[in-house]
């Protein structure tokens, strides 16, 4: 074309070959992205379906609250459940308060400059060290070097440095998503930052926040390999294997289901491991469960909203 | 400075005084040697169009810009003859004397109640009794009472839009301040609303000294005593309301009263 000036184009044809052409190619993308999406859901069941079948003769009150068995068949896994919510607790006693002030800081409190660089570069190094290194830290700090040996306080210790950084983008994230205008009218009515991050900014990122939470306790719950060197593979040796001395060994259910699979003399190893798999299944699946209903109800608590 | 125009202002005490302020946003020169008084118990409106710098101006006057990182203000800004900008002033202090109505309401996510008397509380009210009467009176000097006093533990944001703004104006209106910066306090609201507002800021000016940005010339010459116009980061000419829609002084305010700069 020698024309300088772009010929009018066309009117776009009602119907033809290629508008033919493009709704076939809308319909594949459509089916594409359908069948994706479908394909997560169908792995969840088909591994929940798995996991169900292979547990569930396993299950039954004596084995959800007995003692394990060294050498015989017939151990429960009682203690390990016990042990996981209590290094749980532990872990979060330790993780919430500096996770929380730390985002807190990082978000509301900390202008650009180094020292916010380096706490969030900081972090993030910390969130991309592998659970099993963090484990041998903790073999080597707490057991080691504090001569603690196997405890839960070793555990749950080894576990807040694995899942600090997560909490903190958690704090971080649920924080970045209150409006600034509840900073300026909260401000403007004469609060200091302190009352306006504790009296309007944390309740109106409750919601966001519980979820989190609970979202990192699932984690934290499941987590092995961290633990394996640090809260031991064996229950507490104490009066009651039910123990909340924390400088007592605690293994937890995740690591009792590796520690059977792998080692265990007990004749029906396999059985527990499956039992063990599906409880610890069940209980993290719970926690996604309860994290979105908590977290709704605290929303609506806190901001009176009726979602 | 010389200020010919303040001498068409009647004899009134001042309220506050703003003399040669500035404001820059980093290299920015937002507002530019602005000098201004205020007449106690009046509405002063700031007009001027998109960008002209009133509500830079009308946020130095709460000391918000020091939430702005970058921004810098000089200058004096005195309450009843007490610089806020002086070394040692607190400005949560400041901003408690001096409450601020916001251009969208935005009332925090919590119960009708609860957002009354987050001021109240955060400076130490905890009787309940006392906040209950608190609320109470800020709601009805809000105009708001009769619509939310079945419903003070529900959501604010439930609320229509113009209602969320009185009861912003309820929660300024409870930590009881002398000065009220409104910035375009009705521009998101329909006109019923916005007549809703208008109306309380007559009602207001008994008690307090209102300053109001507006983006209306016709709002402005409702409900203000005196206004203010600005243009380009320069404050031009402050007079009577009626004196600068019917007789301004200079030629730039003519042009924008008569809608020469859109």
């Amino acid at each position: 074309m020698a024309s300088v000036v772009a010929a009018k184009p066309a009117a776009a044809p009602l119907s033809g070959d290629r508008a033919r052409s493009r709704r076939i190619v809308d319909r594949i993308a459509t089916a594409s992205l359908w069948t994706a999406a479908s394909a997560v859901v169908a792995m969840l069941i088909a591994f929940v379906i798995y996991v169900f079948v292979q547990g569930y003769s396993a299950i039954s009150w004596h084995f959800l609250t007995g003692y394990p068995q060294s050498a015989v068949a017939g151990g429960g896994v009682g203690p390990e459940i016990f042990n996981s919510f209590y290094i749980l607790l532990l872990t979060l006693c330790f993780t919430l308060p500096i996770a929380v002030l730390a985002g807190v800081f990082l978000q509301e409190y900390a202008g650009p400059g180094r020292f916010r660089d380096l706490v969030q570069f900081s972090a993030e190094s910390l969130a991309t060290v592998p659970s099993i290194v963090m484990g041998l830290f903790g073999l080597i700090v707490f057991v080691q070097l504090f001569h603690w040996h196997f405890t839960a306080l070793g555990g749950a210790l080894t576990l807040t440095l694995l899942n600090l950084p997560a909490m903190m983008r958690v704090t971080q994230e649920s924080l970045a998503g209150v409006p600034n205008t509840y900073r300026e009218a909260s401000m403007a009515l004469g609060a200091t930052k302190w009352q306006s991050v504790l009296r309007a900014i944390l309740p109106s990122a409750i919601g966001p926040l519980t979820t989190g939470v609970v979202l990192v306790s699932g984690r934290i719950f499941g987590e092995t390999a961290a633990l394996i060197f640090t809260a031991g593979s064996s229950v507490s040796f104490g009066a009651s294997a039910y123990d909340f001395n924390p400088f007592h060994t605690a293994e937890t259910l995740a690591v009792h289901l590796y520690s059977t699979q792998r080692e265990a003399l007990v004749p029906d190893a396999t059985q527990i491991a499956n039992g063990s798999a599906l409880v610890l299944l069940v209980m993290v699946l719970l926690f996604n469960v309860v994290a979105r209903i908590v977290g709704r109800q605290l929303t609506q608590r806190f901001t009176g909203k009726a979602s | 400075m010389v200020e010919p125009q303040q001498s068409r202002l009647p004899a009134l005490r001042s309220k506050m005084k703003i003399d040669d302020l500035n404001v820059y946003y980093g290299s920015f020169h937002a507002m530019k040697h602005a000098s201004l008084d205020v007449p106690d118990r009046h509405v002063m409106a700031l007009i001027g169009p998109s960008g002209c710098g009133k509500s830079t101006f009308l946020r130095a006057l709460n000391r918000m810009h020091d939430l702005t990182p970058g921004a810098r203000v000089t200058g004096t800004v005195t309450l009843d003859g007490n610089d806020i900008y002086a070394p040692g002033i607190d400005p949560v202090t400041v901003r408690h004397r001096i409450g601020m109505v916001f251009q969208r309401p935005n009332p925090f996510p919590k119960s009708i109640y609860e957002n009354v008397v987050y001021g109240p509380k955060i400076h130490g009210e905890g009787n309940a009794k006392r906040l209950a009467e608190i609320c109470e009176r800020s709601l009805r000097a809000a105009a708001l009472w009769d619509e939310a006093k079945d419903r003070l533990h529900r959501s604010a944001l439930d609320l229509s839009g113009g209602q969320q703004q009185r009861l912003c104006i309820a929660r300024v209106l409870a930590v009881e301040p002398e000065v009220i910066l409104m910035d375009e306090p009705a521009s998101a609201l329909d006109p019923i609303a916005t007549s809703k507002i208008e109306d309380l800021i007559g009602e207001l000016k008994k008690d307090y000294t209102v300053i109001i940005v507006t983006h209306s010339m016709q709002q402005a010459a409702r409900i203000s005593d005196f206004t203010t116009f600005f243009l380009l980061g320069d404050l031009i000419e402050v007079g009577t309301t009626s004196e600068i829609f019917t007789r301004p002084t200079d030629k730039r305010t003519e042009d924008y009263i008569t809608g020469r700069y859109g």
